[in-house]
């Protein structure tokens, strides 16, 4: 349950450490909560020294504290149902940095993602992810 | 139909103590009598003790009776470590028992492990039928010691907390 001023921890490469919600984007909800698999506006917290190299290049992308991005959330510690029944919940909350076109930032990610990921349409970062639960 | 099978169960019932006989097939066994609706129960009396006893399949019987029980000598002390095996994915989940909700047919257990540095906790229903089968890896309050000694919580919510207190009940098990 993801909203203004939730914090989530990024868990690929693009640079980004931390981040904080903004806005859920999230069609037919009253409420501005987030679960997983949806999309969010976020404020980068907290990030990585972008490397020189990636400072040198005009393609690479910069992620510096203070800017606005957008995520999707792939860890919450809030559990939620399984259509199988299972309840699932995890120790921290995580979100992976997207484009405005819904194609990640990063190319890696480290540490457990969601199943439900995959039913919310988000393959390439299951495929991505080094454990699915 | 069905009142002629209730019949003929009931009938069945009365003389044997044995599986009862599904007279359409010979491999068809009823591990459990079929209990029919009496007078009383239609009115809507012993409604939930006769949910409690029909509602469990007879598989998980077993679990439901003896492994989740409050008072079996065999029963599953918060602690152990499980490995619970289901038809969707992820297949299967293995992790210490840190709670056990015993609501009759509607009873769960949670397990909470740690994959890839980061705490996991899936709740499990004991009646579902994507749960197939739980397997004890090792039980808790086995021997003496610090991994092996009885732990004196029902719910174990502050391994939330404590890492290291996972590591020594992890400690024994292998793989």
């Amino acid at each position: 349950m993801i909203s203004l001023k939730g914090t989530l921890n990024v868990i690929d490469n693009s640079g980004a450490l931390l981040v904080e919600c903004v806005n859920v984007l999230k069609h037919k909800v009253n409420h501005g909560y987030g679960g997983v698999g949806d999309e969010i506006v976020c404020v980068v917290k907290r990030a990585r020294p972008i490397p020189a190299s990636a400072l040198a290049s005009t393609t690479a992308v910069k992620v510096k504290k203070g800017d606005v991005r957008r995520a999707v959330i792939v860890r919450t510690k809030k559990s939620f149902p399984r259509p199988d029944g299972r309840i699932v919940s995890f120790d921290d909350n995580a979100a992976v940095l997207l484009n405005n076109k819904k194609e990640m930032l990063g190319t890696r990610i480290n540490g457990p993602v969601s199943a439900e990921l995959r039913t919310r349409g988000w393959g390439k970062i299951v495929s991505l992810a080094p454990k699915v639960l | 139909m069905f009142r002629a099978l209730c019949r003929r169960l009931s009938a069945v019932r009365k003389y044997s103590t044995t599986t009862a006989e599904y007279p359409f097939s010979k491999s068809v066994t009823a591990s459990q009598p079929v209990l029919p609706p009496t007078d009383a129960l239609r009115k809507g009396k012993g409604l939930m003790q006769h949910l409690s006893k029909t509602l469990v399949d007879p598989e998980k019987r077993h679990m439901v009776d003896v492994l989740f029980s409050r008072r079996h000598p065999e029963r599953l002390p918060p602690g152990s470590v499980l490995t619970a095996y289901t038809g969707q994915a992820p297949f299967q989940f293995s992790g210490v028992l840190i709670a056990i909700r015993r609501r009759g047919p509607s009873t769960s257990f949670t397990l909470r492990n740690i994959v890839q540095r980061m705490g996991v906790e899936m709740q499990f229903f004991v009646n579902s039928p994507d749960l197939k089968r739980v397997e004890v890896i090792q039980r808790a309050g086995g021997g003496g010691g610090r991994q092996g000694r009885r732990m004196r919580r029902a719910k174990l919510f502050y391994l939330r907390d404590s890492p290291e207190k996972m590591t020594a009940i992890s400690a024994g098990v292998r793989g």
